[in-house]
């Protein structure tokens, strides 16, 4: 059974139509990446899944049960924790007490294990312990970047849904990043990556869908993916602009 | 020219229904017996409203919460009772002293407090309402305190005296629908579309090329004088007014009118009056329980219509409006006006530092830029990049060091003179103003002082287009900008700053959130701008497309630059691979 399922998912901003049918899945210990223009519909995946986006059609399934009618924070609790894109983290709150917070949904949790847990976080992003006491404003867009991803990543979610967590990073970062991508996977988390950087999110995906304006066209390994005249074409730089777009 | 034009009605066309209206509306009394009850309730929606037009122009355009607008109404109709009882002056000679003193007083208070920003003008303009109600009670040798002043006479026009009360409410009517007109015309001007931008989004505003404190000002004086031709005709109509017609109660009420019919629109301000002036008339039947009933009936509207009774009317019209096509081949092509090749740096950096406390996050940057290249400003996250971008906006001021433009010391220069000089702009995360168009907002760009366009709102347009045809989005013109995606929207952003003929543009990260493809035709479209003549200084973490579009690059780490020079050189230097690139830099990125 896929740890995640969603069914003919169709959903909508106001009037305009977002998702038109998307039915994918992703199994338990998949790195599974979606791929597409901009305005395809990637963020709305994520955010449908997360209960943030309201579906007009379809089901999705989390563990074997829908999810639809559940609300956003009891998902949340349920195990998804999604990092947004254009990092929305806590202005006015230190860099620690924003990565502590990602532990809410998980009930209490001794000091000393927080702090160790913590700890591993600055492990990961080196930057964020010189800035632990810094208020999260006061943080640079890259840092900020780093920051919703430590946040999320303390929820200690079994489906972690990351949306364009390279952007705006320096490239030794996003080295790290996708480093710390396969290194999540050991720890038994399931991860759903939306990337534009297409060649990176390649690299450590086992499967990847392309979503064209609402709808997914293809499927495959990255293998499949970097051969495929389509993809190469319209994600990967190469050769013309797909009509799609 | 068609196909550039503004709407795809003309203005007579549009306005003939709402003239049709107003007609019928302002000769109700004249057809139908009604008492003069009645009379004074329809002469007090005529005039509150034009109080309540002024509460558009500041909350509703411009974004300012002004709770003081009472006193302004307050000034007039104090202008009108004591000038004509006290003293015996002519109603229109009173008329204009209020109108005067009004605006005198809105624009001190505007000057003095909207430098300040955030919430100070909703504090300093009760404090002046306060102020003012405290005045009228007590200073009885001028005001007559808290008796008020009766006795005041109507006006009349060419020797006839509008005593009658249907006559007198035509007046009011006159003036109401002219001030209607004004309100409804002004978004679509230069200061009006200024107003809107400052709304939302002030910084981009400013940086933009708008100055942002002359457009709150202006906003605020001109409600403060709609205020004052408000209050002067209230107190004519009602031949009566003492210091509670004014207090802050009634400015508050203005608030909520305007708030309840919807702040975006004349039509809103005015029904929004209209109808908590009627609703309590209406629902006088409840008796004991109509203040409950009243209270509870304008929640409901707040809570289920958040843009206003206008804004529902509003969303409801647009669905049955086509959209007007663009014809983009008659968008004649657009031209950057970069003229000479003067071989002297663009811009010149003299050890230019910027702290916050303790950090240093520049710290002594010297830098040349010459003119006509692509200069790329790369480094690691947080070490200092965009705050050099804000102190070369001055969106920062520097804490030491000068920052030299064309050879003109500009350190000391606001963002908004910058731009006028011709320094463009674009965002890390995008600022655009989201509600506003497409072809709206690259309008704001070509407004900015000093641009190289004609004058008239037609030109404007044509540069707004040509900027957007130049990006390949014109077709997009009339879609409402935050309704696009997100790489689009990065394209609205920098033809935005190409509208203004920048000789000089900053670009913070405009890759990013861009696929590889969309990333290849930036490349192409900055490509095209160097062919230009335009100098280009960009912030940028893909280092492919850093690659392939820059002359030169300078690296920052911890605000200090540690190398500099062609790509070759940079992209290989073991400093910038420690701190920046990473072992595999280039298989990756």
């Amino acid at each position: 059974m896929p740890l995640l399922e969603l069914r003919d998912v169709h959903s909508a901003y106001g009037n305009v139509q977002a998702l038109k049918g998307i039915s994918l899945h992703v199994e338990q210990g998949e790195i599974v990446t979606l791929l597409g223009a901009n305005g395809a519909g990637k963020s709305t995946t994520l955010r449908s899944i997360s209960g943030l986006v309201p579906v007009t059609s379809g089901d999705i399934l989390y563990d074997g049960k829908s999810i639809l009618r559940t609300v956003p924070e009891e998902i949340v609790r349920l195990g998804v924790a999604h990092v947004p894109e254009g990092r929305r983290i806590f202005p006015g709150l230190t860099v620690k007490e924003n990565i502590v917070i990602g532990t809410s949904a998980r009930g209490h949790i001794p000091q000393a294990q927080m702090e160790s847990e913590v700890e591993e976080m600055y492990q990961i992003f080196p930057d964020l312990k010189r800035l632990s006491d810094s208020q999260g404003w006061s943080l640079s867009g890259g840092e900020q970047q780093m920051l919703a991803f430590a946040r999320g990543l303390m929820s200690k979610p079994k489906l972690l849904l990351l949306d364009e967590p390279s952007l705006g990073l320096a490239p030794i970062i996003v080295q790290q990043l996708f480093a710390t991508i396969r290194t999540i996977r050991t720890r038994g988390t399931t991860v759903l990556l939306v990337e534009q950087n297409a060649n990176m999110a390649l690299s450590v995906a086992d499967r990847g869908y392309v979503l064209v304006t609402g709808n997914l066209t293809v499927e495959g390994t990255p293998a499949q993916l970097l051969n495929n005249e389509e993809v190469r074409a319209a994600y990967l730089g190469g050769g013309k602009r797909a009509e799609a777009v | 020219m068609k196909s550039l034009s503004f709407r795809d009605k003309p203005l007579l066309k549009r306005l003939i229904a709402p003239v049709v209206l107003g007609v019928v509306i302002a000769f109700v009394p004249f057809v139908f017996q009604l008492s003069p009850y009645v009379l004074n309730i329809f002469m007090q929606a005529a005039t509150y409203s034009v109080a309540v037009l002024g509460m558009t122009v500041v909350l509703g355009y411009t974004g300012q919460l002004n709770l003081g607008q009472a006193a302004f109404f307050g000034i007039g109709a104090y202008a009108v009772g004591l000038g004509t009882v006290a003293i015996g002056l002519n109603f229109w000679i009173s008329l204009l002293l209020g109108i005067g003193v009004a605006t005198v007083a809105g624009f001190i208070l505007g000057l003095t407090t909207l430098r300040l920003g955030g919430h100070y003008l909703a504090m300093i303009t009760i404090c002046f309402q306060q102020i003012f109600d405290l005045v009228l009670v007590n200073w009885m040798s001028v005001t007559r305190g808290p008796d008020g002043i009766p006795g005041i006479a109507r006006p009349s026009i060419f020797g006839y005296v509008l005593a009658d009360d249907r006559a007198y409410l035509l007046l009011c009517m006159a003036v109401l629908y002219a001030t209607i007109y004004f309100v409804w015309r002004l978004p679509q001007t230069r200061t009006g579309r200024a107003m809107r931008a400052v709304r939302e989004n002030e910084l981009a505003a400013e940086v933009t090329g708008v100055d942002t404190l002359r457009v709150k000002v202006t906003a605020f004086t001109l409600s403060a004088t709609l205020a004052g031709i408000g209050g002067a005709f209230y107190a004519a109509g009602f031949a009566y007014i003492s210091p509670d017609n004014f207090n802050f109660a009634h400015s508050i009420e203005f608030l909520t009118m305007v708030l309840l019919g919807g702040a975006q629109s004349p039509f809103g301000g005015a029904i929004g009056t209209s109808l908590l002036i009627l609703l309590p008339e209406w629902l006088r039947f409840l008796k004991e329980v109509y203040l409950a009933a009243y209270g509870l009936a304008v929640i409901l509207i707040m809570v289920f219509l958040p843009t206003g009774i206008w804004g529902l009317v509003r969303s409801r019209m647009d669905k049955y409006k086509k959209p007007v096509p663009i014809d983009v081949d008659s968008i004649p092509a657009f031209d950057l006006k970069i003229t000479g090749n003067d071989p002297s740096p663009i811009l010149k950096l003299d050890d230019l530092k910027k702290h916050f406390g303790g950090v240093k996050a520049v710290d002594g940057i010297t830098l040349e830029i010459t003119r006509g290249t692509v200069h790329a400003l790369i480094g690691p996250n947080g070490s200092g990049k965009t705050t050099l971008l804000n102190v070369l906006n001055g969106i920062y001021k520097t804490t030491s060091g000068s920052v030299v433009f064309e050879g003109i010391d500009i350190t000391e220069k606001k963002p908004h003179e910058r731009a006028a000089l011709g320094i463009g702009r674009t965002f890390q995360n995008i600022r655009l103003f989201p509600t506003m168009s497409v072809v709206e907002n690259v309008m704001v760009g070509a407004q900015r002082g000093n641009n190289s366009i004609e004058a008239g709102s037609e030109a404007l347009r044509e540069c707004a287009l040509s900027a957007l045809k130049f990006v390949g989005i014109s077709d997009k013109a009339e879609l409402i900008v935050q309704n696009l995606p997100y790489g689009h929207q990065r394209l609205v952003e920098i033809a935005r700053a190409l509208a203004g003929h920048p000789k000089f543009l900053l670009l913070d990260e405009p890759a990013a959130g861009l696929n590889q493809t969309e990333k290849k035709e930036l490349g192409d479209l900055l490509k095209r701008l160097r062919g230009h003549g335009l100098t280009v200084f960009l912030i940028e973490h893909d280092i492919g497309l850093i690659e392939q579009i820059s002359d030169k690059i300078t690296v920052l780490n911890f605000g200090k630059k540690i190398a500099e020079g062609d790509p070759a050189y940079v992209l290989r230097h073991p400093d910038v691979i420690a701190a920046y690139l990473g072992e595999t830099s280039h298989a990756t990125a």
